[in-house]
C-alpha cells in the first residue's frame, strides 16, 4: 500500500510539475527538434532569472557556458566546440561573418526586433541584422574620484591626463590591447583604426612613457572592485562597469573625453554549426523582451539594447536616474567604431606585451 | 608476470594520446608559420629569431628565471626549518601540523591568491590597520614583494611535505651512533640529517621552480598586468593574439631550459647522496 501512495504521490508531482509553467520539454523537443540550447556568453553578463525564466517558460534546458574575452570565445569555437548562441563583440562578429562562421537569421522568428534602440540599429558591421541582435552597447571612459581629481584638469587634458604625473601611481588602465591602444591612438588624435606605421609607433611610445611616468596598474575586471573601494583615483573603464561603480561610489564621477571614444556593441549571433538554430532564435527573441532587457541590464549595469527598458532605467526614478555611465553618448563624430584588422590586431598584441613588460 | 604486462598498454595508449601527441605538435608549431592559400603552413625558425633577438623578451624570461629562483630559496629558507620542526615532533601534534600545512591545498590556488589582492591593496587589510597607527599606505599590492610572496605562500608546502617525507624516513639510529661517537648536534646535524634529506631538498626544489617559472595567474592578480613573466607572454600568445606558432616556440624555449635545469638538480642530488656516506 505505501509503494502505490508514493507512486501516486511521485506521479503527482510529476504531472505538476510539467504542468505547473510555461511548456514541457516533450512539447519543446516536438516545437524546436531538441530541448537543450547551449548559450556562450560574457562573465557576469545576464540577469539573475533570465536563463531559469526562460527554461521555464519554454520547458528547455539551457547550458551556460562564459568567456573573458572575444579571443577566447573564438579559439574555442575554432577547436570545433558547438553553441547554439554566442554573444561576442562587433569586431569579432566581422570576423566571424567574414569567415562564414556564422548562419543568417530568420527574422520573422524574431519579431521583438521592433524593440530594439535606436542607438543600435544600423550598426556599421551588420547595418540589416542579417547575422546578429545586439545584447548590450556602450562606450570606453575615465572613471575618476571626484575629490581628488580636478573636473577642470579633466576637461582640458582629456584622454592625456592619464599622463599627468599629478595622479602618478593613482590610476588603472585597462588590459587589453585594443582599449589600451584606442585611449593612446585618441588621445594623439589618430583614428583607432589607424594602419599608419607612424602613428602606431607614436603611440606605442606614449603608452611606453606613461608606462615609466605614470605607473600604472594594468587590470581588467579587478577594476570594478578596485575603484567602488576607492583604490585608485582614475580608470580606464567600460561604460557599464562604470555605471556599477557609480551606483556603489558616489565619490565616482564617469567623463568622456572630447577626443572620441570606442562606440561598441556586443550582439548575439547563431554560429554555423549551432545544433539548435529554432530554439536559438527564440532565445534572442526572449532577450530582446522588456522582462529579460530589464533583468540584465538593471543587473549588469550595461545600457540596454531595449529602448523601453533604456529610457526607464535611465529616466525619472529609475534605478540609472543621474548616472553619466550608463546611457552612451549618441552621434558625436570623433566616436569610432572597432573594424576587424587581424594583422593590426597581431601587430598591436605584440606591442602591447613589450609596453607591460618594458620599463621594468 | 607477462600477464600483467599486457595491462600497461591502456596506460601506453593513454599517456602517447594525452603527452606524447601534445609535445608533438608544440614541437610542430613552434617551427612553422602560417602560410598563404597554397601550402597552409612551413617550415622556419623565424619564431625563435623573434624570440631572441627582442632584449624586452629576453629581459621577462631573465626575471622569470630570477623570480622562480628567489621563491624557491625563500621556500627552502623557510620550509626547511618548518619540516624539521614538524619531524621533531610526535603523535597528535605531527598530525595536526601535517594537517595545517595541507588543509589550505584544499581551497583552489586562485582563490587563495585572490585573497591577497583583498590583504594587500591600497585600501586593504593591511593598509587599513598600518592606517590607524598612522603609516601608510604602503604600495603592496603590484610589486615585486607581492607576487613573491604570492609565489612563496602558494608553493611552500610542496617544499615542507617533501623534506618532512624524507626527514621522518631517516634511521633514528644514526643519530644515536653519532652521539655515542661523540658528535654534538650541530655536527649530527650537519653531517647526518643534512646529507639524508637532500632527496626530498632536491625534490621539494624541483616542486617549487617548475610551477613558479611557469606561473601566469600569480604575476598578473598580485603584479597586475604589468608584471609580465615568461607564462603570460606564452598565455597572451595563445588566448589574445592567437599566434600559437610563438607561442609554442616560448613553450620549447622554456621546455628546454626547465630539463637543463632538471639534469643540473639530478647531478647535485647525485653527488650528495655520496657525500652522504651511502
Amino acid at each position: 500500500m505505501k509503494k502505490l501512495i508514493a507512486v501516486a504521490v511521485t506521479a503527482m508531482l510529476l504531472l505538476t510539475g510539467c504542468g505547473g509553467g510555461g511548456a514541457s520539454s516533450e512539447d519543446a523537443i516536438e516545437k524546436y527538434g531538441s530541448d537543450t540550447l547551449k548559450v556562450y556568453n560574457w562573465g557576469e553578463y545576464i540577469g539573475e532569472s533570465v536563463i531559469s525564466d526562460f527554461e521555464k517558460e519554454f520547458g528547455v534546458k539551457v547550458v551556460y557556458e562564459v568567456f573573458d574575452s572575444n579571443e577566447m570565445m573564438y579559439t574555442k569555437l575554432q577547436a570545433g566546440d558547438a553553441y547554439d548562441v554566442l554573444v561576442p563583440s562587433d569586431y569579432m562578429i566581422e570576423r566571424l561573418m567574414n569567415e562564414e562562421m556564422l548562419q543568417p537569421l530568420d527574422l520573422s522568428l524574431i519579431p521583438n526586433i521592433s524593440n530594439l534602440a535606436d542607438g543600435v540599429k544600423n550598426l556599421p558591421y551588420d547595418p540589416d541584422n542579417t547575422y546578429s541582435i545586439p545584447y548590450f552597447w556602450g562606450s570606453v571612459g575615465i572613471v575618476y574620484n571626484q575629490n581628488n581629481v580636478d573636473a577642470a584638469d579633466l576637461e582640458a587634458e582629456g584622454y592625456n591626463i592619464l599622463k599627468n604625473e599629478k595622479y602618478a601611481d593613482k590610476i588603472y588602465m585597462y588590459d587589453s590591447e585594443r582599449d589600451s591602444f584606442m585611449v593612446a591612438f585618441k588621445a594623439l588624435g589618430y583614428s583607432m583604426n589607424t594602419q599608419n606605421p607612424d602613428e602606431i609607433q607614436a603611440a606605442y611610445e606614449w603608452l611606453m612613457e606613461q608606462r615609466k611616468t605614470m605607473n600604472p596598474a594594468y587590470v581588467a575586471d579587478e577594476v570594478i572592485d578596485g575603484m567602488i573601494n576607492g583604490n585608485k583615483d582614475m580608470a580606464v573603464v567600460y561604460s557599464g562597469d562604470a555605471a556599477t561603480i557609480l551606483a556603489e561610489n558616489e565619490e565616482m564621477g564617469f567623463f568622456l573625453p572630447n577626443e572620441g571614444t570606442n562606440l561598441w556593441s556586443d550582439a548575439m549571433v547563431i554560429p554555423a554549426n549551432a545544433e539548435n538554430p529554432k530554439l536559438a532564435h527564440e532565445f534572442i527573441n526572449y532577450i530582446l523582451t522588456y522582462e529579460a532587457s530589464m533583468d540584465n541590464s538593471e543587473t549588469v549595469g550595461y545600457a540596454s539594447s531595449n529602448q523601453e527598458v533604456l529610457d526607464e532605467l535611465s529616466g525619472e526614478g529609475g534605478y540609472f536616474e543621474g548616472n553619466e555611465a550608463y546611457l552612451p553618448r549618441d552621434g558625436y563624430d570623433k566616436d569610432e567604431v572597432f573594424e576587424d584588422n587581424q594583422v593590426l590586431k597581431e601587430q598591436l598584441t605584440q606591442l602591447w606585451i613589450k609596453v607591460k613588460a618594458g620599463g621594468q | 608476470m607477462k600477464q600483467f604486462r599486457n595491462m600497461a598498454y591502456p596506460y601506453i595508449v593513454w599517456s602517447v594520446i594525452m603527452i606524447v601527441l601534445p609535445m608533438l605538435m608544440i614541437l610542430m608549431y613552434a617551427f612553422t608559420q602560417k602560410g598563404n592559400d597554397v601550402l597552409t603552413f612551413r617550415f622556419t625558425i623565424e619564431n625563435f629569431l623573434k624570440f631572441f633577438s627582442d632584449p624586452i623578451f629576453l629581459d621577462v624570461l631573465r626575471r622569470s628565471l630570477w623570480v622562480a629562483l628567489l621563491t624557491t630559496v625563500l621556500c627552502l629558507l623557510l620550509g626547511y626549518p618548518i619540516a624539521y620542526i614538524i619531524s621533531q615532533t610526535s603523535g597528535r601534534k605531527k598530525i595536526l601540523l601535517v594537517m595545517l600545512i595541507t588543509i589550505p591545498m584544499w581551497i583552489n590556488m586562485l582563490v587563495r591568491t585572490y585573497a591577497w589582492v583583498g590583504i594587500l591593496q591600497d585600501k586593504g587589510l593591511i593598509n587599513t590597520l598600518l592606517g590607524y597607527i598612522g603609516i601608510g599606505p604602503l604600495p603592496l599590492i603590484y610589486t615585486d614583494f607581492a607576487v613573491v610572496l604570492g609565489m612563496v605562500y602558494n608553493f611552500i608546502p610542496f617544499m615542507i611535505l617533501q623534506i618532512y617525507t624524507s626527514l621522518s624516513k631517516m634511521d633514528k639510529s644514526y643519530l644515536e651512533a653519532a652521539s655515542d661517537l661523540g658528535a654534538n648536534k650541530v655536527e649530527s646535524f650537519i653531517k647526518i640529517t643534512l646529507p639524508l634529506s637532500l632527496p626530498g631538498v632536491i625534490s621539494g626544489i624541483t616542486l617549487v621552480f617548475l610551477p613558479a617559472v611557469s606561473s601566469f595567474f600569480i604575476p598578473k592578480m598580485l603584479g597586475g598586468g604589468q608584471y609580465v613573466l615568461i607564462g603570460n607572454v606564452i598565455e597572451s600568445q595563445f588566448l589574445t593574439s592567437g599566434n600559437w606558432n610563438f607561442g609554442s616556440a616560448i613553450s620549447l624555449i622554456m621546455a628546454i631550459i626547465i630539463m637543463i635545469s632538471m639534469y643540473i638538480t639530478k647531478k647535485v642530488d647525485k653527488t650528495g647522496q655520496k657525500e652522504g656516506g651511502r
